[in-house]
């Protein structure tokens, strides 16, 4: 394969796979870094690529390599990282005209529940052990099979399963706690909180209509809100939507205070 | 309290006791049709434990040889057991325990999946004083198999 057939090949899935190490890392510093690096090591070790995965299995198995060497030495979050990100903004009177400077001025800076439900799946994933928390996206979210997962994380088919099997019970188990969109006696509120915030005139119960998850949450059990949860994700893309510029605004700022809260706690 | 009369290793998932004037020890054993890597990773992702154990409340810390876990089980759920890991053996055999007595879990690789067997032995000069405030172990035990089968047959079955 040669440079231009990589670069060419490489351009059909580089926004997934930005979006994929965004919502690894949470920094989108990191993740333009590391498509870049990935990039320049695909080229690099083209020769050694045998066709044995797709190209795509390939690139992201460099990737997610890449992610674990940045994310292995950093503590994960924990469960509760919205509570502590809630708390923190509200005492930080700069974030909060920053984000309706983005609001009122950004092209991106629209507030829509269901992008803050992707975001808010990307910081509460990060609660799980690295392995899991990727081999949960690489499969519910960017659809690759068990055996691709076991190929991108060079693990058996047998240990992707029990990834995939726990980090998804977990994610499931929190979520029901925590989440008032699917459950009434879910403790977190700060979709709808922030909706209030930066879309005033908007009624929120409207707005979750809209939103499948939130629509039917009585009407169906905790695994189908979940793949719906997981659908809202597959359906965005971080960085293209009409509230990428307020929302990665917001995950910098949540990154930031989880480096520091992590820090303190040490 | 029940006599040897079964093979501990049968893997019919029944808890066997056995009593002597220092001690005494109870063992189950169980046939999982899944993966040793699974049953293993259940095992020993402490914090996912509770999840799925039924026995289990709450453990705290790092399965690994040396560290020490801390346990809070359904037979005394005020009571944290501090248990220090002393073998670990991926895929084969974990061991811990205190000064009281070990647990010990195997795991032996056959053709259908993996014999699971787990056995804790308690005891020393003082047992008999005490012996007769400790709750028997044969259904937590019983159970806690059953719990790991279904959950690592689960997983192993699954498509997802």
């Amino acid at each position: 394969m040669t440079t231009d057939q990589l670069t060419s090949v490489f351009e059909t899935f580089r926004g997934e796979l930005k979006s994929f190490i965004l919502r690894m890392t949470a920094s989108v510093q990191d993740a333009e870094d590391i498509v870049q690096e990935t990039y320049i090591k695909a080229n690099s070790k083209i020769e050694t690529f045998r066709g044995e995965s797709s190209l795509k299995t390939w690139i992201f198995s460099i990737a997610s390599n890449l992610a674990k060497d940045l994310l292995r030495a950093k503590k994960r979050w924990p469960e509760n990282a919205t509570d502590i990100f809630r708390e923190a903004a509200l005492k930080n009177h700069q974030f909060f005209q920053e984000a309706m400077q983005i609001r009122q001025t950004s092209p991106q800076g629209n507030f829509e529940i269901k992008e803050h439900i992707a975001f808010c799946f990307t910081c509460v994933s990060k609660s799980l052990p690295l392995e899991q928390q990727l081999a949960l996206l690489l499969k519910e979210v960017y659809g690759f099979s068990v055996k691709e997962i076991a190929s991108i994380l060079n693990q058996t088919d047998a240990m992707v399963k029990y990834y995939l099997h726990t980090s998804r019970s977990r994610m499931i188990e929190i979520f029901d706690h925590r989440c008032s969109l699917i459950n009434k006696q879910g403790i977190c509120h700060q979709c709808t909180e922030l909706n209030g915030i930066f879309n005033p005139k908007q009624k929120a119960q409207e707005e979750l209509v809209k939103i499948e998850m939130a629509r039917d949450a009585q009407n169906k059990n905790k695994e189908e809100l979940f793949d719906l949860r997981m659908k809202i994700l597959q359906e965005l893309d971080p960085f293209e939507s009409g509230a990428a510029e307020l929302q990665l605004h917001h995950l910098e700022h949540n990154r930031q205070v989880m480096e520091k809260y992590l820090d303190e706690k040490e | 309290m029940k006599n040897v009369q079964s093979n501990p290793n049968s893997g019919d998932g029944k808890a066997v006791t056995t009593r002597t004037t220092f001690s005494r020890e109870t063992s189950v054993s169980l046939n999982i049709e899944a993966d040793p890597s699974i049953v293993w990773a259940l095992l020993t992702h402490a914090s996912d434990v509770p999840r799925w154990n039924s026995t289990v409340t709450s453990l705290k810390g790092e399965i690994k040889e040396g560290e020490t876990v801390e346990l809070k089980s359904t037979l005394d759920e005020k009571r944290t057991f501090k248990l220090k890991v002393k073998e670990f053996v991926p895929e084969k055999r974990l061991v811990w325990g205190d000064n009281m007595g070990s647990r010990v879990y195997t795991l032996d690789k056959n053709s259908g999946g993996v014999l699971f067997t787990m056995s804790e032995k308690i005891g020393g000069p003082l047992f008999p004083l005490f012996a007769k405030y400790i709750p028997s172990f044969d259904e937590s035990f019983e159970r806690f198999a059953a719990d790991l089968k279904k959950e690592a047959e689960t997983i192993q079955r699954s498509k997802k």
